[in-house]
């Protein structure tokens, strides 16, 4: 390598300590379930996402533990927006979770994978009439958004010469928590809710059989469940006196928080985000303090907290220059196209291996050329050499999802099973692939 | 009849008029006392003199406006009922000796008042000595009072006609009539015949409580035949005192224990030399010992011992000295005794990393304590180990292992980054809580500023209170524990044991894990909890569809008695009785003969309130293992060798219900309590009323 301008950092000495300071530190991961990542990206190319089947089975039973321990019924509903890989969603469904869906594209896709209809709940505020058929005959699970999905499963119904369908209805609520979710399903604060349910025994044909909210995203407060579980079930309870009928489940959706860096919180996640324990307690606890008659089943479509520290992207460090506000630049090849979430979360990035030096301020870029397309904006790095390999985690939620063809085609994903072997579960993309239902008009050939 | 009402307690029950005659022999049946009522009249005068003291006594009470509660602590009335029948053993009756009586009866009464304010506040047992002290005064004035001597009486009791002739009769004159005189004279019959009856209510009631009758009387009489000729020594006045020393040490005041056997032996010693020397002074003023050895060795002995906390002190002294053996073995065996028990302070799967006298922290005063922390695949962090958040340990919830109040509190030191420790504040970021049960728990090394609760809380066992940190002398994020003398920091640490944790796939109860090993803590499951809160006057009805009288119907009654304690109550008048509390329901007592009741004792002893299938072992009680004779047999073999008892058996939890090698019984999912019992020769099967 040639000569590089020397560049003056602060060092702060009173961080420092013989184990090393953060300044000092390096962040090492040099393996995944005890698989190399030098053999991963050698044997699977880079970039590369990695999915752990053990850490997602340890989640998935810690966090049933934390509610089974608490609650008689607990059904687990796997949802498919955070993650619809099917190797993945296969390996929720042998762990006992059903289906979560909410659109027709992840209804036939859980349907493709065997899920039978009755096994899958179907959420969202866009459901066409000619799904809402298929949903209805096969038995799925409805949960109605807004007033004109009443009408439309009555017409339906009715098309099909159904007497009584079962439908859940989604509230949405003020539970103390900013911002509030309030543009799916009926609020409960207007009365809309209530509203909801006397339209629904108007109709004839509607049954209410369960309640659901979903409450926000990466909720770091466990009372806000408390608050929640707790208008559900005043909700429930007045439904019941109403209407003489037993309100079978609720739903309090998903929301739980993974171990993840918000970006503009000071505090790191193992300061603030809850543990399953928590949140069992808060929502079983709401539960027994709340209920007439019946304990209602319990159903949690818990995604991020599931999958999101199960799941790695692989990238490597393709050249390095210096930026001039003298921060250490790195272009790697996974870009912003695989890392939707880059926009909110600070994700940990590991080194492969110990490398020589004091670290520095450094910003790592995608390979886009586009000038959004930074990884990390500020993190203290070593100097790296081209073929450094990156590990970013955590990424299992949503990223893979939302991965988009975007300049650069999308990579190979990886499931290591839990014998520590890796099988490919997805293909990378390629120009056949992408292009494949692209038509080009006659005129234009 | 109103004036008759006046006898009979609260409950309408003659007992109270009867109970003190059965009480001056440490038991409490009153039918066994009405027998010995009867028998206090073969000497008519005594029968009457202990009758008109104790008549006298309740009308005093009543008169004066006494509280009914009075009537529960037995010493008032048979102080009174000794003094009675000391009058009526030296005097015929005559209005004026009845006079007398009821004159004495009232000193009594004020006597044993003063004496128990003083006794109680050092938790002194008033045994006779209102008796003893009542009867010397008397003693002493009654010789002044010439025109009493009048009244001086004479006769005799009578006797089992055995010939002199008869072959039994060495044997009778010489190895038991002496005994069974002074067995009577302790209700002032001093006669073999009298005794030989007191004898046989004793032994049915209980064998130990004989065994030390017999015991503490030869071992009197051998003792003082050294100093003595033996035949002196055999028919000495005041070889009741011998008796009643080695009852009370023996069978009442410590544990049925063969080591306590020999306190007995040695207090019946010491009785002898006291009996001596008392009545050495006493005879100046002719008078006899009375009780007198008797309350002062008894006293003397049950002060020490309790004040001590001798481990087989008796604290809860129940009917008979087998019932209190019994009780004493089922709470150290099977509820972990009287050692301080608090829950874990984490939830989920812990490792220990240091436990007590460990090898570098829990050393000295300090050497009661516990360190956790989280180990997966071994290690204890992922990834380097070389952040704070790499440790799994760290940001888990701490939970409060007692239910009480906060008194201590520090929370805002910074958590040390791997590799450093805190020299100055050792303890780190700590809570210290209260237990109403008298001691304090401090939770060491909490999370920097994540504590939820503040001086003066009051916290319930099992609720999140803080997070697991790195503050304070901790090199790496781990949770310490322990029990204190003090509220403050740093005192002195006290033994404890943990009340249950899981361990692979055993529940332990009362027992301290050791070091590496992984333990998890049970979760209350409150949908178990509710279905095992069992509510006054419901009725469980089963229909026997195996096993004898197939096709009967059985109920059990959920009852509860004036103690508080909760029973289910079949149609045969059995009781099992039961109790909630934390993550445990269980049965602790059964009366009655056999049946379905005592069979579910077997099958279900305890009930874990847990949502987790494991195993768990438990022990049953003498009474439930045994039927008949063999339960008398084994309860007074049980004082040689107490580890009879400990017969270890296994269940398994499932969700569904409990099975074990006997049979199983099957939780009800819906409703409350089993909806199945099953043992090995029959099968109740739970109907509803509404079919």
């Amino acid at each position: 390598m040639e000569y590089q301008k020397p560049t003056i950092n602060k060092v702060d000495f009173r961080l420092a300590s013989k184990y090393g300071s953060p300044l000092k530190e390096q962040r090492i991961k040099g393996e995944i379930d005890g698989v190399p990542v030098k053999e991963l990206v050698e044997k699977f190319g880079s970039p590369l996402f990695v999915f752990s089947q053990r850490e997602l089975e340890e989640k998935y039973r810690e966090y049933k533990t934390a509610f089974s321990s608490r609650y008689p019924n607990v059904q687990f509903w796997w949802s498919y927006k955070t993650n619809y890989l099917d190797a993945i969603c296969k390996i929720f469904h042998k762990l006992g979770s059903k289906a979560e869906v909410v659109s027709e594209f992840e209804y036939q896709k859980a349907r493709r994978l065997g899920v039978e209809g009755r096994d899958i709940i179907f959420n969202g505020p866009y459901k066409p009439k000619h799904i809402l058929r298929q949903a209805l005959q096969e038995g799925a699970m409805i949960h109605i958004d807004h007033f004109y999905e009443i009408n439309d499963i009555e017409d339906v119904a009715r098309e099909l010469g159904l007497k009584e369908v079962g439908v859940a209805i989604r509230c949405n609520m003020n539970t103390g928590v900013y911002p509030q979710w309030s543009r799916f399903g009926f609020n409960i604060e207007n009365g809309e809710a209530y509203e909801a349910v006397k339209r629904l025994y108007k109709g004839g044909i509607l049954k209410l059989v369960g309640l659901h909210a979903h409450i926000g995203t990466f909720m770091l407060s466990s009372s806000a469940y408390r608050v929640e579980v707790e208008k559900l079930m005043r909700l429930k309870n007045w439904s019941e006196n109403q209407f003489g009928v037993e309100v079978e489940y609720i739903d309090i959706g998903g929301g739980f928080a993974s171990r993840n860096r918000l970006k503009g919180v000071y505090q790191p996640p193992e300061v603030i985000v809850p543990s399953p324990d928590e949140y069992a307690e808060a929502v079983t606890g709401a539960i027994y303090d709340n209920y007439q008659g019946k304990l209602p089943k319990l159903y949690l479509e818990t995604g991020r907290a599931l999958v999101d520290e199960a799941g790695y992207l692989l990238t490597s460090v393709f050249a390095t220059k210096r930026l001039p506000d003298g921060k250490k630049g790195y272009v790697v090849d996974a870009g912003v196209n695989l890392l939707y979430t880059a926009f909110w979360y600070n994700f940990e990035l590991f080194l492969d291996k110990r490398y020589e030096g004091l670290n520095e301020p450094s910003q790592v870029n995608g390979p886009l050329c586009m000038n959004i397309d930074v990884i990390a904006e500020n993190v203290m790095l070593p100097p790296l050499e081209r073929g450094t390999i990156m590990t970013i985690w955590p990424v299992g939620a949503y990223n893979y999802p939302q991965s988009m063809q975007f300049i650069q085609y999308r990579p190979r994903v990886v499931l290591i099973d839990t014998n520590g072997t890796p099988h490919l579960s997805r293909e990378a993309d390629d120009l056949n692939y992408v292009v494949e239902k692209e038509v080009v008009p006659d005129y234009l050939k | 009849m109103n004036f008759l009402s006046l006898f009979r307690g609260k409950e309408g029950s003659w007992k109270y008029l009867f109970r003190p005659y059965i009480h001056l022999f440490f038991l409490r049946d009153f039918r066994a006392g009405i027998l010995l009522f009867v028998l206090s009249f073969l000497y008519p005068s005594v029968g009457i003199g202990g009758l008109v003291a104790l008549i006298s006594t309740f009308i005093f009470a009543k008169f004066i406006g006494m509280r009914e509660e009075w009537l529960g602590e037995g010493f008032y009335l048979y102080n009174s009922l000794l003094v009675g029948m000391g009058v009526g053993f030296t005097y015929q009756t005559t209005p004026l000796t009845i006079g007398i009586t009821i004159l004495l009866a009232i000193l009594t009464f004020l006597t044993t008042f003063g004496i128990r304010k003083i006794f109680f506040t050092y938790g002194l047992p008033i045994l006779s000595v209102p008796f003893s002290v009542v009867s010397m005064i008397f003693g002493l004035a009654s010789y002044r009072y010439l025109g009493l001597a009048e009244n001086l009486k004479q006769g005799s009791i009578w006797e089992i006609p055995i010939s002199p002739q008869s072959p039994f009769y060495p044997i009778w004159a010489t190895y038991f009539a002496p005994f069974f005189k002074s067995l009577g004279t302790i209700i002032f019959l001093p006669s073999p015949t009298a005794g030989l009856v007191i004898g046989l209510i004793i032994l049915l009631y209980s064998r130990i409580l004989f065994m030390l009758a017999l015991g503490g009387f030869w071992v009197g009489v051998l003792f003082h035949s050294l100093f003595v000729p033996f035949g002196l020594a055999l028919t000495s006045a005041f070889n009741f005192n011998f008796i009643l020393v080695a009852m009370a040490v023996g069978g009442i005041f410590l544990v049925p224990h063969w080591k306590n056997y020999l306190w007995a032996i040695v207090a019946v010693m010491i009785a002898v030399i006291l009996s001596d020397g008392v009545g050495r002074f006493l005879t100046l003023f002719g008078l006899p010992v009375y009780t007198i050895p008797f309350n002062m060795v008894v006293i003397l002995i049950a002060l020490l011992f309790s004040a001590i906390g001798y481990h087989l002190y008796n604290w809860t002294p129940k009917e008979t000295p087998e019932e209190s053996l019994n009780y004493f073995l089922s709470n150290l065996y099977r509820f972990g005794g009287r050692e301080i028990k608090i829950g874990l302070p984490f939830l989920g799967k812990w490792s220990v990393y240091q436990g007590f006298n460990g090898k570098w922290t829990h050393q000295g005063k300090w050497r009661y304590a516990y360190d956790f922390v989280i180990k997966k695949n071994g290690k204890t962090y992922r990834n380097d180990g070389t952040q704070l958040g790499d440790y799994y340990a760290f940001g888990e919830p701490v939970v409060a292992p007692i239910s009480g109040q906060v008194v201590a509190v520090r929370g805002e030191l910074p958590d040390n980054f791997i590799g450093e420790v805190d020299r100055v504040n050792n303890w780190g970021n700590f809570v210290i809580i209260y237990s109403p049960l008298g001691f304090w728990v401090e939770i060491s090394h909490l999370m920097q500023n994540s504590i939820l609760v503040k001086v003066g809380d009051y916290v319930e066992e099992g609720q999140i209170i803080a997070k697991c940190g790195n503050s304070g002398y901790s090199p790496e994020p781990h949770i310490h524990i322990q029990v204190q003398e003090s509220g403050y920091l740093g005192s002195g640490t006290l033994p404890f044991t943990f009340k249950e944790y899981i361990k692979g796939e055993e529940l332990i109860y009362y027992s301290l894990p050791e070091e590496g090993e992984e333990i998890e803590a049970p979760v209350l499951d409150r949908f178990a909890q509710l279905r095992f809160t069992f509510i006054l006057d419901d009725v469980y009805r089963y229909r026997v569809v195996k096993g004898k009288n197939e096709g009967e119907i059985v109920e059990f009654k959920v009852k509860m008695n004036p103690r508080g304690e909760f029973y289910f109550e079949d149609g045969e008048r059995n009781r099992l009785y039961f109790h909630q509390i934390g993550r445990l329901f269980y049965f602790y007592d059964y009366r009655g003969g056999e049946g379905y009741l005592k069979e579910l004792f077997k099958l279900a002893p305890r009930v874990p309130l847990i949502h987790r299938e494991v195993t768990f072992r438990d022990i049953l009680p003498i009474s439930i293992r045994y039927r008949g004779w063999q339960i008398g047999v084994m309860e007074f073999l049980l004082s040689f060798n107490p580890s009879l008892f400990k017969e270890e058996k296994r269940y398994k939890l499932t969700h569904w219900g409990l099975e074990s090698e006997g049979g199983r019984v099957k939780f009800s999912m819906s409703h409350k309590g089993f909806d199945l019992i099953e043992g090995e020769e029959f099968q109740l099967e739970r109907i509803f009323n509404d079919g």
